[in-house]
């Protein structure tokens, strides 16, 4: 079986969750060939993970760099005014039957990208001005803040780098797998509209709620926010419809995918799993009453929470230890500072370890009796399922998955409260008994739920499900004739 | 936008511990009672008000912590899209405008100045070097350096600044160090060619080679940033030929003042490798990063580099040409004059066109975002281009004329009037070079190299009424030049940047 991976910002060019997961399918399944399609940020990326034998390709897209070049310049602008006036009225309008407008009009882009340059087209002072009438038309927002042509230029030009993924032509494969929705499904949907290849997605967190989260702070004017979020969220509700089957990475997601439209029989929640070899069941504990955390140091895992709840716990137990193993993103260690900086105010700089990246992750649930999570938004994190398979308890706040996770085997409080946070430590740390039962029921809960083999096996599963339902190729797919050439072969990622 | 201010609130807004914590699932806020939505949106005031639409206000409430249990319970809604519909309806648009960005453009007039300074000083050396400059040919040989020198140090400054624009210093370091070792290797072919047709003396090739040796030093010093480091290098020529010239030449110092030329281009490939190599981390990092820079340095410079360096190199090589050619085209024992003292202050006025460069930038950054159509963005632009041009001209004027008082104060000119077509006509070439610096800023680089060569074509082709055929061509270019320029920068779309 042929499979069309696409990434947007993970694997293989970065670490994380996603690009884990990602690895651990295609290594689990050798009798598929996957050829990759990573969306990256300028293209300077360098690759950090070593590809698996059944990856046959990989075409590095990135966003921000220099524009693709048009197969022709002489169709520059030939994108026709009803078409980007139309596209652009179906972003601005807000009512329901927009959706399907947008839908047909994607479609026509894309078939106009193939043998047009569709980056000059939106960065064309012809593109600027039909914004600019459209606005007037529908004006976006109060009047304090109408748009500028400043906005008008810089909306343009957030949706011609959101559309460049959809200049490079996925290689026909059995089937699509964007394992994010967003940008990444634009070559899956090129490569359904052209091929009728069949689409899945996969989304560990929702997509479109990070968008909406990483715009809050956004250098942009009001109405390039909203003419961006717009796009984003037709194209995720697009994604979500034109896909053959969706699979969030928990339960929770479901309920973004529903509101946006997901057929509900199409979704099917796939854990991720971890490797029970990797995890046997750690046996002693640590002689000191000590707090183990995983992760990567960055706000999202709120540290500060957990370091305030371990001030609770040490006014109780003056002789615990809250360990953090993991280091700040490249560029982002002001985080890790400010950590530190509170360890020091709150006066337990000597209880608290910062350890770094260790060796074997093992080892860091090892170092705790408890393992504990304070993320204000998790999907379905990898270091509880971990802990959960060594035999540790934790505590974690309630976002995301982390409940699924869990389950009634350890204890769960709500985000951004040092003091559940602590009771439920010190709940933990008091009592042995308890310890031992609930990290004995995680790891069977873990063993029959999380294991790189179960999701595996689910992804066989469905990709034979979705392969075969939609034999291919369907009815008459639309515009095929314009080229049988050589621009639909993969551009070979720019190394 | 409200970044921080949710995650203060959110503090005081998590649910008061009841019970001790309850076997698990937890469920964040069963055990607190019924909420206020008011007060819950007066919490979320930031996120409402800059909301796009109500999806974002239930982002921002999951991403606190609130989710479907919670919401249930606290404020009696199914879920938390219908809270955030029902918040997005209480609480009325009123967008906070984004941090004003620092404005990437600023450019002090101390630092245009200096530019200035920097392109019109080695004018001084000329003067002072005439004792070495006496022999047959010497002109040639001069011509034949400056044009190479100018279309090599434009070239390399293309490739330099490519780089800039990518990243840090680092990458346009590695470009120019090996890009000035090649561009001096040139030169020197050049001078060793020249000197095997033109039989001239030794000194004048050195003179030659010295100058494009200190054109593609000072090329590296100016995209690196490096101003200060330049002054310094023309200090040596710059004091020595001043010195020697004021003395009235005296024939005791003509060695020093001619050492004192020569240290200008040796100081200006010694700082220039120097700070490249520093930047590049050559020097100084035997291990890790710097070993590997110099891995990549085979790939630094493509092909399509050096073709997109093309047009630059060209552009520098045409305006050599149109700047020398008056001076070198006069008849021997009759110098042109007005060519000279006109050709000083039209470099002086770089710095002022820099300047006026940066200020139109500015201006229609400005008129982007105040500015809602297409046809009255076109309007203001266009005006404030004309503006631009005046003020650079003024700018140009003045300048000559101080050139021309000080020329006469000091009796190393007699002005007389029929010099001044010869300085309209230079007038002209540096608002025709002013409208070509900009027009190249906004991405424009083949017009301004098109028109310019066949302006220098033009000139070199009729040139038996000299000055009138340059006062016309110089006119004319300046004049279809700024037409194409209405024309381009009038749209709003060359302004993104």
């Amino acid at each position: 079986m042929k499979i069309a991976m696409v990434t947007e910002g993970t694997y293989p060019y970065s670490f994380g969750g996603v690009s884990v997961w990602c690895d651990q399918l295609i290594r689990g399944m050798p009798g598929c060939d996957f050829s990759l399609m990573a969306i990256v940020a300028t293209g300077a990326e360098r690759m950090v993970w070593s590809l698996p034998d059944n990856v046959t390709a990989v075409n590095k897209v990135p966003l921000w760099g220099a524009p693709p070049a048009g197969p022709t310049m002489r169709y520059r602008n030939a994108v026709p005014d009803y078409l980007l006036r139309e596209f652009i009225d179906s972003l601005l309008d807000t009512s329901t039957e927009a959706q399907s407008r947008f839908a047909d009009l994607l479609r026509e882009l894309f078939e106009f990208s193939k043998h047009g340059n569709l980056s000059a087209a939106l960065g064309s002072d012809k593109a600027i001005r039909l914004l600019s009438e459209a606005w007037r038309e529908r004006p976006p927002g109060p009047r304090e803040t109408a748009p500028t042509l400043h906005d008008a230029i810089s909306a343009m030009q957030l949706l011609d780098h959101s559309l460049r993924p959809s200049c490079h032509p996925l290689p026909q494969a059995d089937l699509a797998h964007a394992v994010t929705n967003g940008l990444a499904v634009l070559p899956a949907l090129a490569a359904k509209w052209r091929y009728g290849t069949p689409m899945i997605v996969t989304e560990h967190g929702v997509y479109l709620r990070e968008q909406y989260l990483q715009n809050r702070t956004s250098p942009y004017r009001w109405p390039v926010k909203a003419f961006h979020l717009s796009f984003m969220r037709r194209l995720c509700a697009l994604g979500y419809s034109e896909a053959a089957a969706i699979t969030p990475g928990n339960v929770y997601n479901r309920r973004w995918e529903e509101h946006l439209g997901a057929e509900p029989a199409r979704i099917r929640t796939v854990y991720n799993g971890v490797d029970p070899a990797d995890f046997p069941a750690l046996s002693g504990e640590p002689d000191l009453p000590t707090i183990s955390w995983v992760g990567r140091i960055d706000p999202i895992k709120d540290l500060e929470t957990l370091v305030r709840a371990f001030s609770l716990v040490v006014q109780e137990m003056p002789t615990a230890r809250l360990r953090l193993f993991g280091s700040p993103p490249k560029g982002r260690e002001h985080y890790l500072e400010r950590c530190q900086a509170l360890t020091a105010d709150l006066g337990i700089a000597g209880s608290v370890t910062f350890e770094g990246r260790v060796e074997n992750i093992r080892d860091a649930y090892d170092a705790g009796q408890i393992v504990a999570l304070s993320s204000v938004s998790e999907g379905f994190p990898y270091s509880l399922i971990e802990a959960m398979i060594c035999g540790r308890p934790c505590v974690a706040t309630d976002v995301g998955g982390v409940t699924e996770a869990v389950g009634d085997t350890g204890l769960v409080v709500p985000p951004r409260s040092p003091k559940r946070m602590a009771r439920a430590c010190l709940t933990l740390l008091q009592n042995h008994d308890l310890r031992r039962q609930l990290g004995a029921a995680a790891r069977t809960r873990a063993l029959n739920n999380f294991t790189v083999d179960g999701a595996i096996s689910a992804f066989g599963e469905i990709y034979g499900l979705v392969g075969a339902a939609l034999p291919r190729p369907t009815a008459p797919i639309r515009v095929t004739i314009e080229d049988p050439s050589g621009i639909l072969l993969p551009r070979k990622a720019a190394e | 936008m409200t970044a921080g201010t949710a995650a203060e609130r959110s503090r005081t807004q998590v649910p008061p511990a009841a019970s001790d914590v309850t076997r698990p699932p937890v469920i964040a806020a069963a055990d607190a009672e019924a909420r206020d939505l008011a007060e819950l949106c007066e919490q979320f005031i930031g996120v409402c008000e800059s909301a796009v639409d109500p999806l974002e206000i239930s982002s921002a409430l999951e991403f606190d912590g609130l989710n479907d249990q919670a919401v249930r319970a606290l404020y009696g809604f199914s879920d938390v899209f219908a809270l955030g519909e029902e918040m997005y309806r209480r609480v009325p648009r009123r967008p906070a405008e984004p941090e004003p960005v620092a404005d990437p453009w600023r450019i002090s007039k101390l630092r245009s100045a200096m530019h200035g300074l920097i392109y019109g000083l080695p004018a001084v050396c000329f003067p002072a070097a005439s004792g070495l400059l006496n022999g047959p040919g010497a002109l040639r040989v001069l011509v034949i350096a400056l044009l190479s020198s100018w279309a090599l140090s434009q070239g390399l400054a293309h490739l330099g600044y490519a780089r800039l624009g990518l990243s840090d210093a680092n990458p346009a370091a590695r470009v120019l160090l090996p890009g000035m070792t090649a561009g001096t290797g040139a030169t020197g072919l050049v001078m060793t060619l020249t000197a095997q047709t033109e039989h001239v003396d030794l000194p004048v090739l050195a003179f030659g080679f010295g100058l494009g040796a200190y054109m593609l030093g000072a090329t590296v010093l100016m995209v690196l940033g490096a101003e200060r480091l330049l002054l310094l290098v023309l200090a040596p020529a710059v004091l020595g030929s001043a010195t020697f010239l004021a003395l009235g030449r005296p024939h005791y110092l003509e060695y020093a003042a001619w050492g004192a030329l020569a240290a200008t281009p040796m100081l200006a490939l010694g700082l220039a490798t120097w700070r490249a190599g520093h930047e590049s981390g050559l020097f100084g990092r035997r291990h890790g990063k710097g070993a590997k820079s110099r891995e990549d340095a085979g790939r630094l410079i493509t092909a399509a580099d050096l073709r997109g360096a093309l047009p630059s190199a060209g552009f520098g090589l045409v305006v050599a040409g149109l700047l020398v050619f008056p001076v070198a085209a006069a008849l021997p024992g009759h110098p042109n004059t007005g060519a000279v003292v006109a050709s000083l202050p039209l470099a002086l006025s770089m710095g002022a066109a820099e300047w006026t460069l940066v200020w139109f930038r500015r201006r229609t950054q400005r008129l982007l975002r105040a500015t809602r159509e297409v046809s009255a963005f076109a309007y203001w632009a266009r005006l404030a281009l004309l503006i631009a041009l005046l003020r650079y001209l003024t700018a140009a004027v003045l300048l000559t004329a101080a050139a021309v008082a000080v020329a006469t104060a000091a009796q190393l000119i007699h002005p007389h009037w029929a010099i001044a077509p010869q300085i309209a006509a230079y007038l002209a070439l540096g608002g025709a070079m002013f409208v070509a610096l900009l027009l190249q800023a906004f991405g424009s680089r083949l017009f301004p190299l098109m028109t310019c060569t066949a302006a220098l074509a033009f000139e070199v082709l009729c040139r038996a009424p000299r000055v009138l055929g340059q006062l016309t061509v110089c006119v004319g270019l300046l004049v279809v030049l700024i037409c194409y320029a209405a024309l381009v920068l009038g749209k709003a779309i060359r302004h993104a940047c």
